[in-house]
């Protein structure tokens, strides 16, 4: 069979399965699962055999449905059309639900209904892939409504916790909203060029740039659909129903709606903005979008520092990641469009773990609280260890993934300020880094309340988390060490692909209305110039120099004095004697530091400043709508002033 | 090849790498004693007195508390020394540098957050409440000269770089030694003033040494340790001293040509001595520690200010 009906496959496979599940999944748990498991597992392979033909020989897959072929160069079918950004999507996409099913195995065990929860899980990951591999924009339209809805459903999956009801609620509206804004968008974009197909919107759009710029209906298009996206990527002030939504979803889904749901939205603006409208290369809409970025990432990480819910916390550092990824893909360079989908596949990892992290230290205490979790590293040793490397990972600590992605972002925004001469984006690169050190902080503290410290009298008895939890942390932890080291290998097979596809609209639309279709529409051939390979940070010659070191150090250690070693038995109780922590003389009790009471000084400082955005964040769904309907006000009437 | 990897090797352990690296370290720790000994009017260690501390320190017997995470206690310490010798293998020292090309600032800045990172996992694993302040503050101390490092990291390499962009140290000094140190533009004079004044608060030294503060909270993150790991991280302190004024001095003092290599490096470390007195020594005679939340302030308004004037200064080509 040839590889051409692979996508069409992967995305009808899993809304089948979501079919089966419902009919079949009421009468046995074992049976919603293996159905689940084996479509994930399929839907994996068949995206990964995509990874060939599709990035590394560059080949574009179209595909019309029911054979409805374009006549006289008008599209009238839905076409599918698989370029190498919406691979790399879908292979992030299919890896994270694939995990998801595997962990959600032993974690939704105290659970009813599965089922349902299976159902609404294999829809969701149907339409994403959907998403992704559509080439037609009501049908892109369609997959967000029912991505949205799906993870609606899902957020409220525990539905006798009054909070999901709220949660579910609030993103229901905020959702909502966005959908609309999308339609909106898609309506009037088909009402300017009669057609829905994204290739031949993009053509005519290119024709009309080429003949004195963008009619005042494309540009209100461009703001709406700008804003319906941003919506679904949750950046900076549409971001409010995250926070709510994940300390209350089910883990195994929270991992998902922070990875891939969010990344929904990037992939939306990063197809429109590049592809569609091909307004990359106007100063305003760079700035637009790395403004928006920049304010989601700074006011995610000092949300995420005001936290003491683990699962809260972590939902406002994907708010933060999402701000980098945002303003790396607005700056409309090849190298900051390198850096942002760098970032997208290292947050997608990361923050995976993160949540799995979560979800098992939850699952076996039965609680997220960091004012009253922990020392568990003692009782869960490899949840500890995927913690930290994934901590390390986000907050950028080399030699992780993290890492390179966001030094990738640092030289992308300075570069981009050098070049345009324009101070702001300098502060764009001192913000990031500033965020990344916050963001460590952040880290620091839920390493610290969580894993180390003194061990509360009633998790004595917590115990690590079964083998079908570990084994998705696991792989996900050794990816993240991987990606950061070999780098390299993944830009070639995975990232410099989907670069180049999303910098270059006419193939996209050459492939599917046939070739030299976008020449006679004169579609801008390159909006960015090629990729620049970074030439100082080479991560396999640091760790061999780290690793050398290393060997050194230890060498001289044990050759040191070894009858009393460095590494000790501990006999004597904890209660006295000299393995026994010093206190000072204070109570037990009293020791143990919670997440809550770290970072004085900084807080005491910054006080007025966390004082203000709590009082902002109230909770009430009025305000955020609210808020979402004045940005999207600011943004449309920015469009139309600044966007020619 | 084989002559290739003997010199990789010595350049990591002897020179400039571990051997060294560790050697000027804590003969600088020696110095800094003694001088603040001599200005405070007591007689003060001898200047090997670091070397007779970390034997004595190795010697010990090193305790592993009960409620400690094992691996964490003991990795962080070796984690942290091994990340700054790297480091000193990427800083150019003047016309000697061993690694050419592949000296990046945000890569040095990143590999110089490993360390305090060390600490405050090493501590935070011990599981002692103190430790845990210690770390905490470590952390707000972090985030507070990490502002003002980058920007005036970033003043310079914009001056260096001119329109084209570079964060490459080896092209900084290049260009210094092409141009004259970069701390006689007077663009950059802030900029300077900034990062001296970031080197104390990323050593650790009083007056801002909060994060240890022995009189307060009995040398925070230190506090379980013993024995070997301790040594190691006294080791760590001792590396800062020396390579921060090292960064310096390739930053903005950078550029001499003797035309002789051994010179330009003699003279290099007579420089960091240099920078290390003024920026470690002085304070530390004169001044006493800083609450928390001052040092922060004082981070984020006075020294940031000065890096973001530097900055500002050299964007609109002064």
């Amino acid at each position: 069979m040839s590889y051409i009906h692979f996508p069409v496959i992967a995305v009808m496979g899993q809304f089948l399965a979501a079919f089966l599940v419902a009919i079949f999944g009421s009468k046995s748990r074992k049976a919603s699962q293996a159905i689940t498991l084996i479509a994930s597992a399929c839907a994996f392979v068949l995206v990964c055999l995509l990874i060939k033909p599709v990035a590394l020989d560059g080949q574009i897959i179209s595909y019309w449905m029911g054979n409805w072929e374009p006549v006289s160069g008008y599209a009238i079918g839905i076409g599918y059309e698989m370029d190498a950004l919406g691979l790399f999507f879908a292979v992030l996409v299919s890896f994270i639900i694939l995990m998801s099913a595997i962990y959600s195995l032993r974690y939704l065990e105290h659970d009813e209904a599965v089922d349902r929860y299976y159902t609404l899980f294999l829809m969701l990951s149907g339409s994403l892939l959907g998403l992704v591999m559509t080439g037609d924009l009501f049908n892109m339209f369609i997959m967000i409504e029912i991505m949205t809805f799906s993870a609606v459903g899902l957020t409220a999956f525990r539905n006798y916790i009054p909070e999901a009801l709220e949660a579910a609620m609030k993103y229901l509206v905020i959702g909502s909203v966005g959908s609309s804004m999308t339609l909106a968008g898609v309506a009037l974009l088909y009402a300017q060029t009669h057609t829905l197909n994204m290739a031949q919107v993009a053509a005519k759009i290119g024709a009309m740039q080429a003949s004195g710029g963008l009619t005042p209906t494309v540009v209100f298009a461009f703001g709406l659909m700008f804003v319906g996206f941003g919506i679904k990527s949750f950046m900076f002030p549409f971001h409010t129903p995250v926070a709510d939504a994940h300390p209350v979803a089910p883990t195994s889904f929270s991992m998902v709606f922070s990875t891939m749901v969010i990344k929904a939205g990037v992939y939306g603006l990063i197809r429109i903005a590049y592809i569609v409208f091909q307004v990359m290369d106007k100063s305003s809409v760079q700035i637009l979008i790395t403004a928006f970025g920049c304010v989601t990432m700074f006011l995610g990480v000092t949300m995420a520092l005001a936290q003491h819910d683990f699962k809260r916390l972590l939902a406002f550092h994907s708010i933060s990641q999402i701000g980098y990824i945002i303003t790396a893909l607005g700056l409309g360079t090849a190298l900051g469009l390198t850096g942002s989908l760098f970032h997208v596949m290292n947050h997608t990892l990361f923050k995976a773990l993160l949540f799995m992290c979560a979800g098992a230290v939850l699952h076996m205490t039965g609680s997220k609280n960091l004012d009253e979790l922990g020392g568990l590293s003692k009782k869960m040793p490899h949840t500890t260890i995927c913690f930290l490397i994934a901590a390390f990972s986000i907050a950028g600590i080399p030699p992780f993934n993290g890492f390179a992605s966001k030094w990738m972002i640092y030289q992308a925004t300075y570069e981009k300020a050098v070049e345009s001469g324009n101070f702001f984006y300098a502060l764009v690169t001192v913000v990031a880094v500033v965020v990344s050190v916050l963001t460590l902080a952040s880290f620091i503290k839920v390493t610290m309340s969580v894993f180390f410290g003194q061990l509360p009298e009633k998790y004595k008895d917590a115990k690590e988390a079964p083998a079908s939890m570990l084994i998705p942390m696991w792989i996900t932890a050794i990816l993240c060490l991987g990606t950061g080291v070999l780098y390299q290998l993944v830009d070639r097979t995975l990232t410099a692909p989907a670069v180049a596809a999303s910098l270059t609209p006419a193939n996209y639309v050459d492939k599917m209305m046939g070739s030299g279709y976008a020449a006679s529409f004169s579609v801008k051939d390159a909006v960015a110039t090629a990729v620049q390979h970074m030439s100082y940070w080479n991560p396999v010659l640091w760790l061999t120099l780290l690793v050398i070191v290393m060997l050194g150090v230890f060498i001289v250690i044990l050759s040191g004095d070894n009858e009393r070693g460095p590494v000790l038995k501990t006999k004597e109780p904890v209660a006295d004697g000299k393995y026994a922590t010093f206190f000072s003389g204070e109570k037990y009790r009293h020791s143990h530091m919670g997440g809550s009471d770290l970072f004085w000084g900084f807080k005491h400082d910054m006080k007025p400043y966390f004082d203000f955005i709590e009082e902002k964040h109230s909770g009430v769904l009025t305000d955020y709508t609210l808020w979402t309907i004045v940005a999207m006000a600011v943004i449309v009437v920015y469009t139309f002033v600044f966007v020619k | 090849m084989v002559q290739n990897m003997l010199m990789n090797l010595l350049h990591i352990f002897i020179f400039p790498g571990l051997l060294f690296v560790t050697v000027i370290g804590v003969l600088m720790t020696g110095i800094d004693r003694k001088l603040v000994a001599r200005m405070q009017k007591r007689v003060g260690p001898p200047i090997v007195q670091g070397f007779y501390d970390f034997f004595k320190l190795m010697g010990k017997e090193s305790i592993v508390p009960e409620a400690a995470n094992k691996p964490a206690f003991l990795a962080a310490p070796i984690i942290g020394y091994v990340s700054l010798v790297v480091m000193v293998l990427f800083i150019p020292m003047f016309s000697f540098s061993v690694y050419s090309g592949t000296a990046d600032m945000i890569v040095l800045i990143y590999l110089l957050t490993i360390p305090g990172v060390a600490l405050i996992v090493g501590g935070t694993a011990s599981g002692n409440p103190y430790a845990g302040v210690g770390a905490s503050r470590e952390m707000v101390a972090m985030i507070g000269y990490e502002l003002p490092l980058i920007l005036s990291v970033l003043a310079v390499c914009r001056k260096v770089g001119g329109s084209a962009m570079t964060f490459s140290l080896n092209e900084i000094v290049n260009w210094q030694a092409a141009n004259g140190c970069a701390l006689f533009q007077w663009a950059l004079i802030p900029a300077a003033l900034a990062f001296l004044l970031v080197i104390p608060g990323e050593v650790g030294t009083q007056p801002f040494d909060v994060a240890e503060a022995e009189t307060e909270i009995l040398e925070g993150p230190l506090i379980e340790y013993s024995g070997a790991p301790l040594a190691m991280f006294k080791l760590n302190t001792a590396l800062k001293m020396f390579i921060m004024p090292a960064m310096f001095v390739a930053l903005f003092l950078g550029g001499v040509h003797t035309g002789n290599v051994v010179l330009d490096v003699v003279l290099f470390i007579l420089l960091t001595g240099l920078v290390s007195f003024i920026t470690m020594t002085v304070p530390h005679a004169i001044a006493a520690r800083f609450k928390v939340e001052r040092l922060f302030k004082f981070y984020w308004t006075l020294v940031a200010a000065l890096g973001l004037v530097s900055l500002v200064l050299v964007w609109f080509g002064l």
